[in-house]
């Protein structure tokens, strides 16, 4: 989440109070779903951390939808910004236990080389 | 005063109403977890993600401070700490990554120490293979050249024995070849000058010799019949045995290779009674001893 939205969020409420009106928020919903879709892409679903995150964020999103058509749109602004923080932690776990995987990879690799390497080593 | 009264009360009321709002655990979760992160890996790895989760915590505490336990402190202190959680997370990731690229770097370079150790220790072989070879080969002339002379050495061998053959007796006994020479054929009575014609017999003995193994040793020995003073005798056969020596020198046996000694009447071959017998007791013998 960028700086730029926090301080949108953090001066939506006087807008609200000026304007008696809170927007709907087509960007938030568009950045949330985003991010679940891209947790999903990079394998969320086959991390259990990163799938309980990701099911989150769509239980947010739906119930950001429903606020929206209830016309509480300041409801569901604050659902988006929790669903998209979970989205993104999806990502980032599913992309943590990417990088664990590569690197255990590159282990055992490591360790069948260097036992090729050793000499007397049975190939 | 009453108007003040109640006054008063509704301030007290008011007061008691944004009195300490009780901290939301979201709120509480996010400054907890954020504390964790920004001391872990992502304060150094991943300062982004963390000033992005500390100015999100900073919206929620905002929040808190203007709203007390509000909807909004409690959505915004959730995503603070998802936040703070996924810089975490991001951090561990690139933790790893790096850590991947040093195994495979030192992988690599396992590798590289390893075939170029190889290498070296092919060329290394290589040239000792190449070596051994041509030391192999040398050899190999060499033996073939070794087994040839010997062979012609041999067959020389074998021609001059065949030639000694007929006017010496050879034997092959313990103490080596022994090739007899009648006194009568080498020298006149009581001398010990050679006889023109037994310069030439000499001469394929010379011959034979030198074609023999040329680390054998030589003994030229003489011996006499019993007849006449011993000391003659043994001094005669002193001479005799000398004089065949030095001429076989002087045929090109190597002066090192042979010696001459004179035994007199004390080894005799045949009875000192007899004519015949005397006959065979003056005698030359080379005894050709073979490297032990």
């Amino acid at each position: 989440m960028s700086k730029r939205s926090i301080l949108l969020l953090a001066a939506m409420p006087l807008a609200w109070a000026c304007a008696k009106s809170w927007p709907e928020p087509k960007q938030p919903m568009a950045d949330a779903e985003s991010a679940a879709r891209s947790a999903r892409e990079v394998g969320a679903d086959a991390q259990p951390a990163a799938k309980l995150k990701v099911n989150l964020a769509d239980e947010q999103i739906a119930e950001a939808k429903a606020s929206i058509a209830k016309g509480d749109n300041e409801r569901a602004t604050y659902l988006l910004v929790r669903a998209r923080a979970d989205a993104e932690l999806a990502l980032a776990l599913a992309h943590e236990q990417n990088a664990l995987n590569d690197k255990q990879k590159a282990i055992e690799q490591s360790n069948l080389t260097l036992e090729a390497n050793t000499p007397g080593a049975t190939p | 005063m009453k108007a003040l009264s109640t006054l008063g009360l509704i301030m007290a009321v008011a007061s008691a109403g944004c009195g300490a709002a009780t901290l939301p655990p979201e709120l509480a979760s996010a400054r907890s977890v954020y504390d964790r992160a920004s001391h872990g890996p992502a304060a150094t790895l991943n300062p982004t993600d963390l000033h992005t989760a500390k100015e999100s915590l900073d919206a929620a505490e905002h929040s808190f401070k203007e709203e007390g336990n509000s909807q909004v402190t409690r959505d915004l202190g959730y995503a603070a700490e998802r936040q703070a959680e996924t810089a975490e997370s991001r951090a561990r990731a690139m933790q790893a990554v790096a850590e991947k690229e040093q195994i495979i770097a030192g992988m690599h370079a396992a590798t590289e120490t390893q075939a170029k150790a190889s290498a070296a220790g092919l060329v290394q072989a290589n040239q000792q293979l190449a070596s051994k070879d041509q030391a192999l080969q040398v050899q190999g002339v060499a033996l073939q050249t070794e087994v040839q002379r010997r062979k012609e050495a041999e067959k020389r061998a074998a021609q001059a024995a065949a030639d000694i053959a007929k006017f010496a007796s050879i034997k092959q006994e313990t103490r080596g070849m022994v090739i007899t020479l009648s006194g009568s054929v080498l020298f006149t009575s009581g001398k010990s000058d050679l006889l023109p014609a037994a310069q030439l017999k000499l001469n394929d003995v010379a011959k034979a010799l030198t074609e023999q193994d040329p680390e054998s040793t030589m003994v030229v020995e003489g011996h006499t019949d019993s007849q006449g003073a011993a000391a003659f005798n043994q001094d005669l056969s002193q001479r005799r045995a000398q004089t065949v020596r030095d001429y076989l020198v002087s045929r090109g046996v190597a002066s090192d290779r042979i010696s001459a000694e004179g035994f007199g009447p004390t080894r005799t071959i045949g009875d000192n009674a007899t004519a015949e017998g005397r006959a065979n007791n003056r005698r030359v013998e080379i005894v050709v001893k073979p490297k032990t």
